[in-house]
Order: structure tokens, then sequence, then C-alpha cells
């Protein structure tokens, strides 16, 4: 038998709160949804309520009359009035004095596309509420749609490839990027392979709300719609870690650095082969897509040197 | 009119209310797969549960079991499993424990 | 007990609502710019910058976000207000529905103006007619001092706890929005007084940090249903709430408005002239000379819209011969005017008269004096039986 010193994984230490959804709920297997939903208020804590709205995340977040998935306070909203919802909540509830951490919890869909303006505007005003999307780089819930977030060759229900379609032709929004352009108090990318990472990440998250807005971009990637295995999801995160597709950076007061650094990034062609939206890429769409994920890794790289 | 129906919601707006009802569901009969544990290998690292997602895993004090009732099969604590101590197994080789 | 008498000043519509709100006060409040709004806006900003305003004053970037920050609040807890007008209305359409549909006491006053599509900045209801099927209630006034009583008022109705809905206040924009008049700003503690009741009755379910409660849960089926069903009846409850209300504010501050409607000289009037807003003030004038020639006419207005106040009106109307509705704004896919078009489904009750249906006022022009004498005149040919129109666009035959 081994020996059992090792310690038990230091994340364990970030729970400071019970599991609050129900055993068996309704995301697929494997989705790293689930995981997020269910990881953010153990982290978090007490006094958290969430703000959620159509997309994968709606099915568990939302009541079903009576009935609800979960045991957080809960608002459920039109993918047009999240962090406005957010923003009425914080508002008045730090008004009264009551201690609460207000998280707005919507896809990349919501937060780049349909629900941006509102998203936008609470950055702005630097209102004390967190907003958490989850990037799983399209509409899934609607049966795997392009949305802003979709990447550059991606193979999509609307980005189809056909005789003529090569998928999505333009890259995607860099959302992570527009959100520090807002200068929010706090924001960070974040992913599932990286659990201590992101439990920090939250941990930081929930300080400094209490200065202002609150961004976090949790790459999520979906088994379903990206055709990927059902056990290789969590892989599929650390892979676009380590190929500098998902960098894992973050900004405090506007300042931003890595949190993780990638001595020796490989090519994304490892990622792609990890499922099949990409399948259809020869070696030319292949390289056009490292080329955009070289793009960006240099912006962010560069942004994070001027603050050295 | 007359109405039969008994009110569902003692609101009068539509609310959930978990500690009233909390839904749940048989996730467990969604598995073809299931984890299967070699405590010889497991050294309690806690990494299958901690990226578990629906978090079924407990703490058994020295050692993490799933919990087959919530248990998707997904797979993910075997392939993340530093030690390659959990391996899945197809369910109809337990067809006989019902 | 009655209100000590409040302070008189000359101000805008516009000021009156920003007063309106300030005195009931509002603990969020959030709103966008937008004429012939703007102003209320910048008012209920400056009343928080002088400190006579203690509210939460979110400066939103969109009319969607406002409905959605006040209607949050709401349900946390809140009073709330805002205020919007025409496209800023149309915005919110989504929002709308939800507050009504969370039963969320949110109080709005609109500022009457046309709707998108032909672009126009001008007054008319279009805007408010766009929103009827979204849950609210909508009440419209015909002055300034209305403007600030009804919205006390509102709150009264929208916060009652066997009501529980969202309040919306219009008045004419352009109009009343710019028209200074001398108005009575209640004392801020009298206005306390009338709003006490709410804080006697239950609490209304409200979202908790730290509570395993959710706030707009999916109706599954019979869910769905009851809480429609709940929503509708609540609507009907309104409609003997808001003529309770107007009692009891006008023996408090010394003001009534007639509740649902305001009838005027329908006593022994055989045709009836129904309009809404401020043209009902020229309406008013031009009875008062038609009677002293002779024509027994008399006036409803109608201040409730949503919900329709069906048995009002049948009591005001039974038994007259013929009936004018003047229309401010359209009811695409009918050829009558929306109020003219609501009415007619009372016929039944009512009677079979003539029902003839104006459509004027559009895009700022005015109901002016000559327009309303045609339409008394016209209904009371109808109403010995001549032959009439049952369609007229007023302006269109000038
Ligand atoms: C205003 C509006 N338009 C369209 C929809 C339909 N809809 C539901 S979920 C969804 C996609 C959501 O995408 P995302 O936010 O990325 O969440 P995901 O489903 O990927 O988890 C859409 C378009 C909607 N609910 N509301
Ligand atoms: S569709 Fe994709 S994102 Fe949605 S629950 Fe299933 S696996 Fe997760
Ligand atoms: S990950 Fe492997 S070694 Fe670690 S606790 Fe789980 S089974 Fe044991
Ligand atoms: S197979 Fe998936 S659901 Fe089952 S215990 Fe392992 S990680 Fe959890
Ligand atoms: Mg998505």
């Amino acid at each position: 038998m081994v020996e059992k010193t090792k310690k038990k994984s230091r994340v364990f230490n970030y729970f400071c709160e019970e599991d609050q959804f129900a055993g068996g709920v309704a995301w697929c297997s494997g989705c790293p949804l689930e995981l997020t939903a269910r990881f953010v208020p153990k982290v978090l804590g007490k006094n958290v309520v969430f703000v959620g709205t159509p997309g994968c995340a709606a099915p568990v977040l939302h009541g079903q009359n009576v009935g609800a998935w979960h045991r957080l306070a809960y608002m459920a909203s039109v993918m047009t009035g999240v962090p406005s919802k957010a923003t009425g909540l914080s508002r008045y509830y730090r008004r009264i004095g009551q201690d609460a951490t207000v998280v707005c919890f919507t896809g990349d869909g919501c937060a780049t596309d349909v629900g941006f303006q509102p998203l936008s505007g609470a950055a702005e005003r630097g209102e004390h509420i967190i907003y958490l999307a989850y990037d799983n780089e399209g509409y899934m819930n609607t049966g795997n749609q392009r949305s802003s977030a979709t990447p550059l060759g991606a193979a999509t229900t609307t980005t189809p490839v056909g005789k003529i379609g090569r998928g999505k032709t333009t890259v995607s929004k860099n959302m992570p990027l527009v959100m520090l352009m807002h200068r929010p108090a706090y924001m960070a990318t974040a992913t599932l392979s990286h659990l201590e990472d992101f439990a920090k990440k939250l941990v930081k998250a929930k300080e400094k709300v209490k200065e202002g807005f609150v961004y976090l971009h949790v790459f999520s990637p979906c088994p379903v719609g990206w055709r990927i295995n059902s056990n290789m999801s969590i892989e599929v995160c650390r892979t676009a870690v380590r190929t500098n597709y998902f960098p894992l950076w973050e900004a405090e007061d506007g300042k931003p650095r890595f949190t993780v650094e990638i001595a020796n990034p490989k090519p994304v062609a490892e990622l792609t082969k990890l499922m099949r939206k990409f399948s259809h890429l020869k070696e030319d769409g292949l390289a056009e897509l490292q080329k955009a994920v070289d793009e960006r890794y240099a912006l962010v790289k560069n942004l994070c040197d001027a603050y050295k | 009119m007359v109405i039969k129906h008994k009110n569902i919601f003692k609101t009068e707006s539509a609310w959930s209310n978990a500690d009233e009802k909390l839904l749940c569901l048989d996730t467990g009969s969604w598995r073809t797969e299931r984890p299967v544990l070699d405590k010889e290998k497991c050294n309690y690292c806690g990494l299958c549960a901690l990226y578990c997602p629906p978090q079924c895993m407990k703490d058994m004090g020295d050692y993490f079991e799933a919990d087959l009732a919530f248990c998707k099969g997904c797979g993910i604590c075997a392939t993340e499993c530093p030690r390659k101590a959990i391996t899945m197994v197809p369910e109809g080789e337990f067809a006989d424990e019902g | 007990m009655k209100a000590k008498k409040g302070q008189v000043r000359v101000i805008t519509g516009n000021a009156v609502g920003a007063y309106g709100a300030m005195v009931c006060r509002p603990e969020v409040v959030a709103a966008y710019p937008i004429t012939p709004q703007s102003e209320i806006a910048e008012l209920l900003s400056q009343f928080k910058a002088d400190g006579v305003l203690d509210a939460e004053y979110v400066e939103v970037e969109g009319e969607n976000s406002a409905m959605n920050v006040v209607l949050a609040a709401s349900i946390a807890g809140a009073r709330v207000f805002t205020a919007t007008s025409s496209y800023g209305l149309v915005f919110m359409y989504d929002a709308l529905q939800e507050t009504s549909g969370f039963r969320a006491p949110v109080v709005m006053v609109n500022a009457n103006r046309e709707t998108p599509g032909i672009h126009a900045v001008s007054s008319g209801q279009q805007d408010m007619i766009s929103a009827r099927d979204t849950g609210w209630v909508q009440i419209v006034v015909e002055n300034d001092q209305e403007i600030l009583d009804q919205t006390i008022m509102a709150y009264r109705l929208a916060e009652d706890y066997d009501i529980q809905l969202p309040v919306m206040v219009n008045y004419d924009g352009f109009y009343l929005s710019y028209l200074a008049e001398a108005v009575e700003i209640p004392n801020i503690e009298d206005v306390d007084e009338f709003l006490a009741p709410l804080k006697q009755q239950p609490e209304r379910q409200k979202l908790v940090p730290g509570v395993s409660i959710g706030c707009g849960t999916h109706g599954m089926e019979m869910g769905y249903v009851e809480a429609r069903y709940k929503h509708c009846m609540a609507l009907e409850r309104v409609k003997n709430k808001v003529d309770e209300i107007d009692k009891a504010f006008g023996d408090y501050f010394g003001r009534s408005y007639g509740g649902q409607i305001e009838e005027y000289r329908t006593e022994g009037a055989e045709i009836i002239v129904l309009a809404s807003g401020s043209a009902a003030g020229t309406v008013r004038t031009v009875v008062d000379t038609k009677r002293e020639e002779g024509v027994k006419v008399g006036m409803v207005k109608l201040r409730l819209f949503r919900p329709f106040p069906a048995e009002r009106l049948i009591k005001a109307l039974k038994g007259k011969k013929a009936i004018g509705v003047i229309d401010r704004s359209l009811c695409f896919g009918w050829k009558y005017g929306p109020i003219c078009m609501e009415l007619k489904t009372l016929a039944v009750n009512i009677g079979a008269i003539p029902i003839l249906s104006y459509i004027d006022g559009l895009a700022n022009l005015d109901i002016n004096v000559p327009h309303i004498e045609r339409v008394i005149d016209e209904v009371n040919a109808a109403a010995q039986g001549k032959p009439y129109q049952e369609v007229t666009w007023i302006p269109m035959e000038e």
C-alpha cells in the first residue's frame, strides 16, 4: 500500500461552504460548467446571491415551480437584464447594511452578445457585483450556435462546414481584454484544470468586489457541442492553458499580470485534436488559428510586461 | 367560476423554495461506466474529488468514493488521478448487483 | 385627520414627477434621459446632490437597465422609482413583463410620446398603448397636480399587499412635461402618513441572501397557470383599490379625481365624450358651452387604462344614446382607436348605441375646441338616429 503521507490537495482549504446543489442535476456528464457552478459558492461562502439567465446554467439555476435544484438565494433574469438586476440588489443590500456577495452567472453568449450592454454599463459604474462568464464558446443551450466568443474556424450550427463553409470566419471577441478596458477593481481569467488558481481568484474577487466591479472569465469547454470525450474536458482546459490558447491572468486595480506562465507553449493543434469542432481544419486553417492565438497572447503579454 | 386548483405557491408571486422542495435527478442511471478504485494505488490526494463535476465523491478518511446515486460516469476522476488508481468499468459487469 | 397645506410652486410637469417621487422617499432610483422626460432624471440627480433625496441613484446606460435595476431592488425590499417615455418604454419591453410577472411594486412615470417607426419627437399615447399587455397597472392623468397626487397614490396601490403590481403613471409628454402650473407639493411628513398603512400589512416575499429561495422560477404547467391567474386577479382588485385610494387621498389631502374614471356632467347627459389625459381639460370646457346651448352632453375621463375599468364605465354609460371616443393613439389592425376598441367590448352591457371613434392629437397636434365641438355635434346627430361615420381621423379631414 502507498504511504498516505501526502497531504490532501490544498484546494480543499479554500472551501468554506457546503455544496449548494442537489446531488443529481441536469448538466451533461463531464461538463465543466457543473464543476464551476458547484465550486464557486463553496469558495465564496455565505450570503451569496446568484443572478442567472437562459443558457445551459438555467435548467439548474432556475427553479421549477416551488422546487429548486440548489440552496442559493437566486434571481432569474432574461439575458438582457443580469448585471442590472445585480446592480439593483447590490445597491439595496449595501444601503441597508446587508452582507451579500452578488454574483451574475451567465454564459459567454449572454456576456459578449445580447447581455453585453448592461455588463459594460455596470462595469463602468463600478457596481459592487461579481460577473462570472463561463465560456463554452457558443450558444450551447439552444443547440451550439456561434457566439462572439466562438473562435476562428470553429464549426457550429450557424457556422457550419459545407461545400463552401469552413466554420467561423472571424476571430472571437477578446472579452477579458474588453473588460480590462473598463478598469474593473478586479478581473481574472480562470479554468477548471487550475483549481487553486481559480480558488485564489474567487477569494480575491470576494475581497475586491467591496471596492468595485469584478469580472471573471472562466474557460469551460462543452463536451457535447465541441465533441470531446466526457473524461477529457479537464484535460482540454489544461491544454488550452498550455498552448496559450487561454492564458491565465488577472488584473487588480487595472494592472494585468499572468498567474500561470507557460515556459514552452505547445502548438494549438495539440488542443484542437482533443475535440471535433476543429476537425475540418487543414494545415492552413490551423496556421491561421495559431496566428490568432499568438496575436492575442502577445497583446496580453505586452500589457503584463508594461506593468511589471 | 369554480376553482378546483390547489395553490402550488404560498406566495403571491412565483418563488422557488429549496427548503420546501429540493429537486434531485437520478443521474446515477445515466452511467454506462463506473469508477472503480484500487485503494492500493490511492494516496488520498483528493484530485479525483475536486475535479468530479457533480462533486459526488465522498471523503472516506483515507480514500474517496463516488456516490453511485449521482455519479454520471464521465470518467474525469480516472483520467485526472495522477496515480491511475481509478479504472472505468462498464456497468454491464455489475449487472448482478441489481 | 387632514394634511397641512403644502408648498405651492409653479413648476413643469416633469418637475412635478420628480417631486412626486421625492416626497415618497424612494430608496433606489434609476432613470435614463429621453425627451420629454429628461428633466426628471436631471432633477432627481440634483435632489440627490442637494441631499434632499436620500436614495441610491443609478445612472444606468439605458432604459432596459433602469427597469431591471428597480425591479431587482424592489424584489430585495426597496421602494423604487423610475421614469421614461416612448423609445425608452419600448426598450424596456422584456423588463416590463418581468417586473409585473415578478410582482414587483415598481412605480414609474411615463411622459407619453409617439413610438419609433415614424420617428417623431412629439406627444401621443402610442407608447403607453404599446405596453398595455405587459401586465402593468396603467393610469393616465390630466394635469400637473394630478401627476404629483397620482404618483403618491401609485405607491399606496403598488405596494398594497393585495396588489403587488407595478404602476405606470402616464401624462402627456410635451404638453404637460414643459407646462408650468401652480402645484401644491405636500409636506413629506404628510405623505409618510398617507403611505403609513403600507407598513401595517404582512410583509411580501423578499430576496434575502443566505435564504434558499429563488425569484423568477420556471412556471411549469399549473404553476404557470396559477401565477398568471393570481396576476390577473390582482389586476381585477386594482379597480376598487384605485377608487378607495382616491377617496382616502381626497379625505386627507383635499383633492380627488374620481378613481378609475372621472364623470363630468354625465348626470342627465344623453351623449358622452370619452377622453383621457390633458385633452380632458378642453373637453370639459366645450361640454360646458354645449350644455348652455342645450346639448345634453357629458364627459367621462378615463384615468385607469389597465386594468380596463369595465364596471365603472358600464355604470356611467348605460342608458346613454351615443358615445364619442377620442384616441390619441392607434390600434394597428383595428380601424378604431384603442380605447374605443376596448370600449366596444362592453357594447353588450351598455346597449346597442352608436360608438364613434375619433383619432386626434397624434404627433403633438392639438385636440382643440373646434375638434371637440365637431365630435359632440356628430355624436349628438348619431344619437338622434342620423347616419354617422364610424371612424374619423380628424386631422385628415382638415
Ligand atoms: C433575448 C433572448 N434571445 C434568445 C434567447 C434564446 N437563448 C436561450 S439560451 C441562448 C444561448 C445562451 O448562450 P450562452 O450565454 O453562451 O450560454 P450557454 O447556453 O452556452 O450555456 C439563447 C440564444 C433568449 N433566452 N433570450
Ligand atoms: S450542452 Fe455543453 S455546456 Fe451545456 S450542459 Fe451540456 S456539456 Fe455542458
Ligand atoms: S486522485 Fe487518485 S490518488 Fe488521488 S485521491 Fe483520487 S484516487 Fe486517490
Ligand atoms: S466518473 Fe465522473 S461523475 Fe463519476 S465519480 Fe468520476 S468524476 Fe465523478
Ligand atoms: Mg455559451
